[in-house]
């Protein structure tokens, strides 16, 4: 007995030294600064070897492009370049830099610096590379002096401004003296920033996050509000992230969340969820390559199945908006009038009849993990069963699907996905996921009809806006009206941030990561 | 020491097969949905991944016996550098529950065997069921919303606030003393208390349960009646003489548990957003990242070897029996 009152003495004791250590947690947090929790790690801060939404805050806070994606609408705005001019056939564009961007060495930013950095793209062959790697030559980029750059296209293009924002200018000088082994410098920019951004790297560490500083000389100059500090944090756990932003760890997260943990964070006094509507459609593809799935009457009996409503409003509980069509809703290019296809068992039975031959089990393939996915695949399956269509899910992750969506032989039957905005232009939609020249690459469909790519073809070239908005609507259209996928909606961001957060702007491409207008009040 | 190697290599080949048997294309993941067949093809190749299997398999542990564990097709950096950099959170996290699960599971174990079937022993039978049986991710939340939402008495997730003391081990509470940086200690003592707590749980558990176990086998021994024939203190017979001999199998077993730990790091780290080689472990399978998977599996191969030659080396101290 007196050891186990020794022993419980010792516990307490330990205790009470635990205790001591603890201390309460406390928001040691400067004034100025800006903690965002991200699903995604920031395995590296090399902007040219990456090119997704879920690390494109590195990319927006610490780099600057030509033009710059900003507000919802997107609008392309005149960044690092003050001016720029597109010759008559489409193929030279020359763009003015203004004078007085400097990166954060405090070197100037030149016109050899947009030359060495497109060029680096094209040699990594990574990130970005491939909205440019068929357009530009190696070497075709001159800078004829140290404000003025010239892209020599291949071909004509009135895609290429709208894909100039991908381009993260890059500091040449310093980034060459760190090269090691032809590697263009890689290494040391995973893990180091070389940019002239509105922030400066001040800290990172792969398995966290990166830090940064306010950049007080950046070209754009500031107003009187503005963060001095950020940190962006990996934070991979829903439940932690919403958990901590509730607790005040954090003072913003991402925009996708499901809508339990939105109506959670809406729920609370502290909070303040900012909605727009984003450009990011949720669809499934249909291997039109594939007998039977060639046959428009399948593919419309397909599209008649699927209970959009149900989908939108129960599953989803309406927080998104439904887009019938391969191109968003808030883009130019979309068919206003289009109607799409309604959840209509008797219009599936109809178009089922006129099949001709046997329908093997039908495949439908989810992406393991994303939920969405899967209770879209379950739904569809359920309208299938009623027409008297057999079919399995198969949810695989996306480095399997990945894999399978470029082989036509082991592609699925049909596979739930959402086509993400890489640029603000109808062609990242109906122009890359319907066009012949994209079959097996960015057309998964493996869809190719000659008189919907004649329009695709021709928009990429033309230089009026508004005569390619025509043929993309056209083109939209017709692949609706052909079943060429099942196209249900497009997202909505429900961007969760504590109240005192002020001055976020959002766009669709970089979802509201990019810091410089915003302020803590 | 002799099955160190061939076990490793085991170990790799095995983890080589099963992770290129996964139909899944790394490549096309990493170039992104966008990316063009030549811009992927060129990946591939640059990345060595267009050989045969086979000749990957010998280059790679070519290039582990010259300590390079290849590039992250992910990080674009050494394997190694992304694991020893990791290698401290876990360690720290693993070292910690271990600690504490050995220090509070084998008196209780004691309590239980001298105490038994008293309240004291049934209580800490449930204790010690619940522990092998609650899953860690569900204590993990439990824990999450009690202490650090209700509470508020401990942080939710993370290492340390802010990004923790100037680095000389990695870790951070260790770090924190030799630099005398007190802030960073206490924050780091208490981001560690509930993944250390969630880790400990089963571990403790399956202490006590050895414990109990070994020191009832002890006490019924004739050298334990013959000392308390000889009038010796029962606290001295029951902590120096039935301890002793009943430890080897919790020595064992703690070993296996350093192990163990490692591994169930995994889901606790995921929680806790600890950032450390099981966090790294669980990006690397869903990324398809062969090089970073065999990298983790050496090292946690490695070290599950090393901890269990140790283990062995105790065994031989505590009970020289065993080294005749």
């Amino acid at each position: 007995m007196k050891h186990f009152k020794t022993f419980k003495a010792l516990m307490l004791s330990v205790a009470l030294t635990a205790m001591s250590l603890v201390g309460i947690p406390t928001d040691g947090m400067a004034k100025s600064k800006f903690v965002f929790a991200n699903s995604s790690p920031y395995d590296t801060l090399d902007p040219h070897a990456i090119y997704d939404v879920g690390r494109v805050a590195s990319r927006l806070n610490m780099y600057d492009g030509l033009m710059r994606w900003l507000d919802n609408p997107p609008k392309l705005t005149p960044w690092l370049a003050e001016s720029y001019n597109i010759s008559a056939d489409g193929k030279t564009y020359t763009f003015k830099l203004r004078k007085g961007a400097t990166f954060h060495d405090g070197s100037p930013v030149e016109a050899k610096d947009v030359v060495y950095s497109i060029e680096r793209i094209l040699a990594l062959k990574k990130g970005a590379v491939s909205l440019f790697s068929k357009s530009i030559e190696p070497g075709s980029t001159q800078a004829p002096d140290n404000h003025t750059v010239v892209f020599n296209l291949n071909a004509a293009s009135s895609i290429f401004l709208a894909t100039v924002p991908a381009i993260h200018v890059v500091n040449s000088d310093l980034l060459k003296s760190k090269e090691v082994d032809g590697d263009w410098g890689g290494t040391w920019l995973s893990k180091n920033e070389a940019g002239s951004g509105s922030f400066e790297l001040t800290r990172y560490d792969p398995a966290i996050g990166f830090q940064a500083k306010r950049y007080a000389n950046h070209f754009m100059g500031w107003g009187d509000k503005y963060l001095d500090e950020i940190e962006f944090r990996t934070v991979k756990e829903i439940n932690s992230r919403v958990l901590g932003l509730l607790n005040g760890d954090f003072h913003g997260t991402d925009g996708y969340l499901p809508q339990d943990q939105v109506k959670r964070l809406k729920a609370d006094s502290n909070m303040n969820v900012l909605e727009e509507e984003s450009m990011r459609i949720f669809y499934s593809i249909i291997h039109n390559g594939r007998k039977p799935f060639d046959d428009v009457n399948l593919r419309k009996a397909l599209s008649y199945a699927f209970d959009y409503d149900a989908f939108i409003n129960n599953i989803l509980s309406g927080s998104v908006a439904r887009n019938p069509v391969p191109v968003p809703n808030n883009i130019w290019g979309n068919p206003k009038d289009a109607k799409g296809y309604t959840y209509d068992l008797e219009k599936a039975k109809e178009y089922l009849a006129k099949v001709k031959g046997p329908i093997p089990e039908i495949t439908i393939g989810a992406l393991a993990g994303y939920g969405q996915t899967e209770q879209a695949a379950a739904l569809l399956q359920n309208g299938l069963s009623k027409i008297g269509l057999k079919s399995k899910i198969v949810a695989e992750p996306w480095s399997v699907a990945s894999k399978k969506m470029r082989d036509e032989q082991q592609m699925y039957d049909m596979l739930w996905l959402w086509r993400s905005t890489y640029y603000a232009d109808p062609n990242n939609w109906v122009g890359e996921m319907y066009a012949c020249d994209q079959v097996g690459a960015r057309n998964n469909s493996w869809y190719c009809k000659p008189e919907v790519d004649k329009l695709l073809m021709e928009a990429r070239v033309e230089p009026d806006q508004a005569k390619r908005a025509a043929n993309y609507e056209k083109a939209a259209k017709m692949v609706t009206d052909d079943a060429g996928g099942i196209f249900v909606y497009n997202t909505k961001w429900f961007g969760p941030y504590n109240k005192k957060v002020k001055g976020v702007r959002f766009s669709p491409i970089g979802n509201a990561q990019e810091m410089r207008w915003v302020y803590m009040e | 020491m002799l099955w160190f190697v061939p076990t490793l290599i085991g170990l790799m080949i095995i983890t080589f097969t099963i992770s290129h048997i996964i139909p899944a294309d790394p490549v096309a993941f990493f170039a992104g949905e966008n990316a063009t067949a030549e811009q992927i093809e060129a990946l591939r190749a640059r990345y060595g991944f267009d050989k045969p299997l086979h000749i990957q398999l010998v280059n790679y542990l070519i290039g582990v016996t010259q300590g390079d564990l290849g590039i992250s097709i992910y990080t674009q950096r050494p394997i190694s550098e992304d694991l020893l950099a990791r290698l401290p959170a876990t360690m720290e996290l693993t070292f910690m529950a271990v600690f504490f699960s050995t220090i509070v599971g084998v008196p209780l174990g004691v309590f239980a065997a001298v105490y038994r079937n008293s309240f004291l022993d049934h209580f800490l039978r449930v204790l010690t069921v619940s522990g092998l049986a609650i899953a860690s991710f569900w204590l993990a939340i439990l824990f999450q919303l009690l202490f650090a939402m209700e509470l508020q008495i401990t942080p939710l997730q993370g290492r340390i606030d802010g990004w923790g003391p100037e680095k000389i081990t990695g870790f951070f509470v260790l770090d924190s003393l030799l630099v005398a940086d007190w802030e960073s200690l206490q924050s780091a003592f208490s981001h560690l208390i509930l993944p250390t707590l969630t880790l400990a749980f089963p571990a403790m558990a399956t202490i006590v349960r050895f414990t109990r176990a070994g020191v009832l086998d002890a006490i019924n021994s004739n050298y334990v009646l013959y000392e308390q024939a000889m009038g010796l203190p029962s606290n001295l017979i029951i902590w120096k003489y039935v301890l002793r001999n009943a430890l080897i199998g919790t020595v064992t077993q703690i070993g296996l548990i350093f192990g163990i730990l490692i591994a169930g790091a995994v889901v606790v780290e995921a929680v806790f957003d600890w950032p450390g080689l099981g966090l790294y472990a669980v990006e690397a399978i869903m990324n398809s990242d062969y090089s970073a998977i065999m990298g983790f599996t050496l090292v946690t191969g490695a070290f599950f070897i090393i901890v269990n030659l140790i283990v062995d080396i105790l065994h031989g101290i505590i009970d020289p029996r065993t080294q005749d």
